[in-house]
């Protein structure tokens, strides 16, 4: 948000403020000076082209078709707003709804708690090998999601999964099925995404902790502050900004869960228990050859987005605001 | 039988590299150099063949390309409106009904007006065949799933998945039953033999076995298309016209198979393992199962997850006798540029001879009905199966089958009834709610 404001004062400010030279010096330098002026947009295009053709020119088109009864090989006929009609009334759609509220939730909170303890450890300046973590972290993050789903299939399985057998060792504790169950199935995917996304989350945390002055951990300590008290009263509240941009990219993320649970079962589960908002669309589209209906499901999907972003912008904006001294 | 591709199409994309990279290289060869690019899944186009054929033809480069089914079919949607670069492409039986229907034909060279360039000659492909002439090799039901509706022949079948029991006597021993493979299929000549058989295996495991969830058949709701399969009508109903009448209301087979399943799930005598999980695979090595209903296809798929089983397989007939589940078609698309070397390579590719080379390294059993008789199938003999006569097994199944008209979302509505089957499987709805639940779902497909 912040960086857009300040996009006005562009076109002044110097492309490379860390060499501070005079406005002659810069005009020695034709290649990087003039792309400020004359350059500037041509050197944008690019991007706003292909943005064009494979961004905006299909979201148009799917507003188009999602009026339509869709057959990409056959007649297609108008359909006016019964695509629309029909998803309201589906019950798939309010399951999907909840599904994902319920991955996001259970996916995005844990994480950061973990993410913020994980960079608290990091933090630390004692600690050896300190390189070696940070690359480590964002592996999960590399890995493709077919092999994460597969391995934690693994752990996951029913019978001899690595969780259920170190629950069988506990007298009188049975089996999860940890597909067929609604909570279940969900915390399998969100433990996945977890894994996948904790390491990330991590190091934006760890960036921001260390731009925290030590000053302010010294003159806490000289006041007897704890290492806990340190943290919740020094750490945490540096991160506030953080954590709500980690809160937004999680929650766009979330609303876009899709492979994990199309790998554990194309439908999305025998009661649609772990079926997705995106899955949903996507077996319209591509299972029921529904591509109309899909359409409109993508457009209920981006209203949703603007709600959440609405709200995530107001709550920012009142937290900046206090924040702010 | 989806696996993980991406390993091959990455191998795929460098290899066209080097092709690519090689004809720009070397423009002065003396021959013109094919690429043949073939979209396909699973094991459909197997390595062996297709280095042979490379031998056979020099000039000719083979490039397969794997996918998942489902994305297949989208890739093949998509690519008939802008056109693509395959040259082959594979679909899966339930998806010929997609593709037989309407204008979508088109999206298929009309193989009827292919003729053989006898390129083949010498590997036993005469020159100017087209697809009428060599109709006659293949079992007639299975040649109709790829002729569309206007007649067209869109592909020609790979496979047939001849539905069989494989069966470890091992545990059949151990439980007191019959080991034979003759004595055996006698146990069961009805569905309900079957479960029955099942319950006294069960009652024979211990509660320590029980509770580690093992059973007598690795999935109960397996049974389901199955018995389906052993009927000559299942969603639709050809009645003259290209889409078929809907009858998943109303066709007694479905409730028959439907209540046959649920029989199945409440007797207890499913392991609860879904095909392709990771615990069925594990299950396979742990003798969490005694019987598989297995698609000649399916044998390769047990030898590799479970090597350790070997001599411990057996093969039986199926109740009642005679199914299926699966098979492939091989066609053409309509934007292909080598249509001719295509159309050479499918003939060769699918010829009888092929076919039973694929059956005896891969068990997919051949679609080239002219082999029915031939005993190089009938005496083949499999090792890891205790040595039982797969190819007359399997036979003796294909040959009982009859042909079942496949519509336009047959896919997705068996689907919705696996679905079904597996809320009642896990109890979270009794036989009727689900049942009925089923229908509303497919009601949904068909309103909007």
């Amino acid at each position: 948000m912040t960086l857009l404001r300040d996009g006005k004062g562009r076109q002044k400010a110097p492309l490379t403020p860390w060499k501070k030279k005079s406005a002659k010096e810069r005009k020695a330098l034709p290649g990087i000076a003039s792309l400020d002026g004359r350059w500037g947009y041509p050197a944008i295009a690019p991007f706003f082209l292909i943005f064009l053709i494979f961004g905006v020119a299909p979201v148009i088109y799917s507003i188009y078709i999602a009026f339509f009864k869709w057959d990409p090989l056959g007649e297609s006929e108008f359909n006016g707003i019964n695509n629309f009609i029909f998803l309201f009334q589906d019950s798939d759609f309010w399951i999907a709804l909840r599904n994902t509220f319920s991955i996001w939730a259970l996916s995005t909170f844990p994480q950061m708690v973990i993410a913020i303890s994980l960079a608290a450890i990091l933090r630390n300046k004692r600690l050896k090998g300190k390189s070696f973590w940070r690359t480590i972290l964002l592996v999960p993050n590399i890995t493709s999601i077919i092999a994460i789903t597969i391995v934690f299939q693994q752990l996951f399985g029913r019978d001899y999964g690595l969780i259920n057998g170190l629950l069988g060792l506990i007298p009188g504790v049975d089996h999860i099925d940890f597909i067929e169950g609604v909570i279940p199935s969900h915390v399998q995917i969100a433990t996945m995404i977890t894994w996948r996304w904790v390491g990330y989350n991590t190091l934006i945390f760890l960036a921001s902790m260390l731009a925290i002055p030590d000053e302010l951990y010294e003159s806490a300590s000289v006041d007897g502050a704890t290492k806990w008290q340190q943290f919740k009263y020094v750490t945490l509240p540096s991160l506030k900004n953080t954590i709500t941009f980690v809160l937004i990219v999680g929650t766009i993320g979330g609303l876009q869960v899709f492979a994990e649970p199309q790998q554990l079962n194309a439908e999305g589960g025998s009661t649609k228990q772990f079926l997705t908002l995106t899955l949903f669309l996507y077996n319209q589209a591509f299972l029921n050859n529904k591509y109309g209906y899909a359409a409109a499901i993508g457009i209920a999907i981006t209203f949703i987005v603007l709600i959440i972003s609405a709200i995530n912008f107001f709550i920012t904006r009142k937290l900046a605001g206090e924040g702010s001294r | 039988m989806n696996k993980l591709t991406t390993k091959n199409a990455f191998l795929g994309a460098i290899v066209a590299f080097a092709v690519s990279a090689g004809l720009l290289t070397a423009p002065a060869k003396a021959v013109d150099q094919i690429t043949l690019t073939i979209w396909t899944f699973g094991e459909v186009i197997q390595p062996g063949l297709q280095r042979e054929y490379q031998k056979l033809h020099p000039e000719i480069k083979i490039i397969p390309i794997k996918n998942d089914v489902d994305p297949l079919h989208q890739k093949t949607i998509l690519s008939c409106q802008t056109g693509g670069p395959a040259d082959i492409i594979a679909f899966e039986v339930p998806y010929s009904g997609y593709w037989r229907t309407g204008n979508r034909p088109a999206c298929f060279q009309d193989l009827r007006q292919m003729k053989t360039s006898g390129s083949n000659a010498d590997a036993g492909v005469a020159a100017n065949l087209s697809a009428l002439d060599i109709k006659k090799n293949y079992l007639p039901w299975r040649w109709e799933q790829g002729v569309a509706f206007n007649d067209s022949v869109i592909g020609i079948p790979t496979d047939v998945g001849g539905l069989q029991v494989a069966y470890r006597s091992d545990l059949f021993k151990k439980a007191g039953l019959p080991t034979d493979r003759v004595a055996v299929g006698k146990l069961w000549p009805t569905w309900e033999k079957f479960i029955a058989t099942g319950q006294k295996y069960v009652s024979k495991l211990t509660a320590a076995e029980k509770k580690s969830g093992k059973g007598f058949i690795d999935d109960a709701g397996s049974i389901y298309a199955a018995v389906m399969n052993q009927g000559t009508v299942k969603y639709y109903q050809p009645d003259g016209t290209d889409a078929g009448k809907l009858v998943y209301k109303t066709n007694p087979q479905i409730k028959k198979a439907w209540d046959t399943t649920v029989k199945a799930l409440n007797s207890g005598i499913g392991a609860r393992l879904g095909q392709f999980t990771s615990d069925w695979n594990i299950g396979m090595n742990k003798g969490a199962m005694a019987t598989i209903l297995a698609p000649a296809w399916m044998l390769d798929y047990i030898k590799k997850q479970a090597p350790d089983t070997k001599g411990k397989w057996d093969i039986a007939d199926l109740p009642v006798g005679g199914g299926n589940q699966g098979g492939t078609e091989l066609g053409i698309p309509a934007y292909s540029k080598n249509k001719q070397a295509a159309y050479d390579f499918l003939t060769w590719y699918l010829a009888p001879e092929q076919q039973l080379k694929v059956f005896k390294t891969y068990g997919l059993f051949p679609s080239a009905s002219v082999l029915y008789d031939d005993e190089a199938l009938l005496g083949y003999k499999d090792e890891f199966f205790s040595n039982a006569p797969v190819g007359q097994i399997y036979t003796k199944g294909v040959l009982k089958l009859k042909p079942i008209f496949e519509g336009e979302l047959q896919r997705k509505i068996d689907s919705t009834f696996g679905a079904g089957l597996g809320r009642v499987a896990s109890k979270k709805m009794t036989s009727e709610k689900s049942y009925a639940l089923v229908l509303s779902d497919i009601d949904k497909l068909f309103k909007n």
